[in-house]
């Protein structure tokens, strides 16, 4: 009968309770090693803090505002329905509504109440329902005789949301001047970082039927005398679009370019913030990079010192008997325990700075924005990659302790 | 040369005679260790040759390695303990019992480390000179170290065993708050607790004033006969061997005049 194959059961239990007694046994170097950990990590969870958190504000800011994600063409076309609804379904597209000759689609706009009338001419721009720019600053307008007005139009009306204007709209007829009025309720007035110009947005079917009138037609649903409209596919020379996220939008720019079509976009602004994150990205991984390096190189000197240093305790538990597997995790539970509380220590640093920094500069922000900012995953993130560092780390230690020659060391002095 | 195993059974008749034992007769004639033309050499300048011709322990012998510092008591020790490769043998057994064995030699060549190590933990106990405790351990855990990496139960063993060696006061204490002596009791305490079927030590009273010496020297093989174990001991007090009722076995120093290593042979 053969003897004594494979470890003991108890073996590799007894190892881990081994390590860890010494590793409490020695907790003022244990602490020294936890602080040096906690020293690298807690700057480096710093920096990507506020690297997340100043290009994530910089990009939020970018992305919500809808002014940056328009795509504008430039000139006129000739657009079809069929090219709307290909259009609408594009991937990048999160709007996409058509726009009636810009030469038509004006009108004069006219309050009548109070002591003195106002009037205004205002460019007409069609919306709808999922229109960004509306949807942030003010409401969508619901039927063809309500309107939004922006901020200059308002203020030149003297109006404000609730009240009613009177739009006119005026054409010449074989010499002949006719016009035709409407009374538009406003829903509501944008601000003037919204639209600087004089403008009313209204629903697509006030436009078509404004257009319509100029060109000597009439509107059955507003009232407005003319001539039928010929049947047949309506064609509009231009659009408003917009993308879903300011990463579309030079994309949507290529495509519009392959198709013949010029648009104009923010894609040079755009492409400023995209470059920023790279080169911020590239920096900081840099710093990463020597950081992790400097980390490992301690993190794995540290381990390597102390097996050498317990060279002849770990010379007296291959004596004792404990097999080659249940040892070499010795120098590995250490480095488990000392990445996980320098981790825990970095975090807790972290946040009190985090903290800090964010009441630093919260003049500067607003609701649900941060200068510093790590999420829960990220500091996951980091927790796990601590540990397997230390596990790499450990590896050279572990391997140098699966080597010792017990009769080489039991006898040192 | 001289074949050890025919010369050496009359100390065990008579340790067996003398000491009547339940465990006697099962150990009767059974050997521990089986060592033919085992050899370790260490090359260079001051180089270091060991040879064994023959050696066999039996079960409860109590055997006493001789001679100066240098002799190549700790080598054998150490290839005893199965931390040391020879580099080469007739044979290497080791008996666990009669019928289980462990070729030594064989394991070795395999590089089966682990085989060697387990059959240590189950079977062996070493005391070291000095130290060898682990200092952030206490008393208690140090002793019963042995037996928890076996899964076997701690507590009984332990404080019976630090009884006997009258240290059961300090269980709780770290080493580091003992004596040397009783850091030595320590050591053979833990090599005891887990009933191997043989302990090594190598000078374990040493280090020791003679007095001290002498009483945990006392202790140590009064407890190898109470548990029936074989005790190998590395020791240059050879005036006490004798009278304790170990087996001497001495070493034969030769010095090679063309390379100028010490060659040392094993006999009895």
């Amino acid at each position: 009968m053969r003897l004594g194959r494979g470890g003991h059961k108890r073996g590799f239990e007894t190892i881990i309770r081994l390590s860890l007694k010494d590793y409490f046994h020695e907790r003022l170097l244990s602490a020294c090693a936890v602080l040096g950990l906690a020293a690298v990590l807690a700057p480096l969870l710093l920096l990507f803090g506020v690297k997340i958190g100043i290009i994530n504000t910089m990009a939020d800011r970018l992305i919500e505002d809808p002014r940056n994600r328009e795509v504008t063409p430039v000139g006129s076309g000739r657009y079809g329905e069929d090219w709307f609804s290909v259009a609408a379904k594009r991937p990048g597209v999160a709007f996409v509504i058509p726009q009636t000759r810009s030469i038509a689609a004006s009108m004069v706009l006219y309050n009548g109440a109070g002591e003195k009338p106002h009037s205004v001419v205002v460019d007409l721009i069609p919306t709808g329902e999922g229109d960004p720019l509306l949807e942030k600053w003010g409401r969508i307008p619901k039927n063809e005789t309500s309107v939004v007005l922006s901020d200059t139009a308002a203020r030149k009306l003297n109006v404000a949301a609730g009240q009613e204007v009177t739009g006119r709209v005026g054409r010449s007829v074989t010499g002949i001047k006719e016009q035709v009025t409407v009374r538009l309720k406003v829903a509501a007035v944008l601000p003037i970082e919204a639209f600087p110009r004089e403008a009313a947005f209204v629903r697509l079917g006030l436009l078509e039927a404004t257009e319509d009138y100029r060109d000597g037609r009439g509107s059955e649903a507003l009232g407005w005398p003319g001539q039928a409209r010929p049947p047949g596919p309506r064609e509009y020379p231009s659009f408003r679009l917009y993308a879903r996220s300011i990463y579309d939008v030079a994309k949507l720019r290529n495509m519009f370019f392959e198709q013949g079509l010029e648009v104009y976009a923010k894609v040079e602004e755009i492409e400023i913030v995209q470059s920023l994150d790279r080169s911020f990205t590239l920096i900081f991984r840099l710093i990463a990079i020597v950081a992790v390096f400097g980390y490992f190189a301690s993190m794995a000197s540290n381990v390597l010192a102390s097996v050498n240093r317990k060279s002849r305790h770990l010379g007296v538990t291959r004596l004792i008997g404990f097999s080659t597997g249940s040892i070499v995790w010795f120098p590995i539970v250490q480095s488990l325990a000392t990445s996980l509380l320098g981790t825990v220590t970095a975090i807790c640093f972290y946040l009190v700075v985090e903290m800090l920094i964010n009441r630093l500069f919260s003049q500067y922000l607003s609701a649900g924005e941060y200068v510093c900012r790590l999420s829960v995953g990220h500091l996951t993130l980091a927790l796990g990659f601590t540990v397997a560092m230390s596990i790499m780390a450990s590896a050279y230690a572990a391997f140098r302790v699966a080597k010792i020659e017990p009769s080489e060391v039991i006898r040192d002095v | 040369m001289v074949r050890l195993s025919e010369h050496n059974t009359q100390p065990v008749d008579k340790k067996e005679t003398t000491m009547p034992s339940p465990g006697a007769n099962v150990a009767k004639n059974s050997h521990v260790f089986h060592l033919e033309e085992v050899s370790k050499h260490w090359a260079g300048e001051h180089g270091f040759a060991l040879k064994v011709p023959a050696l066999t322990i039996c079960q409860g012998e109590k055997v006493a390695l001789v001679g100066f510092s240098g002799c190549g008591k700790s080598t054998l020790l150490d290839l005893l303990a199965m931390v040391l490769r020879p580099d080469s043998a007739t044979e290497f057994t080791f008996f666990a019992r009669q019928d289980e064995r462990l070729d030594v030699i064989k394991a070795w060549r395999h590089k089966d480390l682990n085989a060697l190590a387990s059959t240590r933990m189950l079977h062996m106990g070493y005391v070291l000179q000095t130290g060898g405790l682990f200092p952030f351990l206490s008393v208690r855990d140090n002793i019963g170290l042995t037996r928890q990496g076996l899964g076997l139960p701690v507590q009984d063993a332990v404080e019976m065993v630090a009884k006997r060696l009258d240290i059961g006061r300090h269980l709780e204490k770290l080493p580091g708050q003992l004596s040397v002596g009783e850091r030595q009791r320590v050591a053979i305490a833990r090599a005891m607790a887990h009933k191997p079927s043989v302990v090594i030590a190598d000078e374990p009273t040493a280090s020791l004033d003679p007095i001290n010496a002498e009483e945990i020297m006392g202790m140590f093989t009064n407890l190898v006969d109470e548990y029936h174990v074989t005790l190998i001991v590395a020791t240059h007090d050879w005036q006490r061997v004798d009278e304790r009722g170990f087996r001497r076995v001495e070493f034969q120093l030769k010095q090679d005049t063309t390379d100028g290593t010490v060659r040392a042979t094993v006999c009895g």
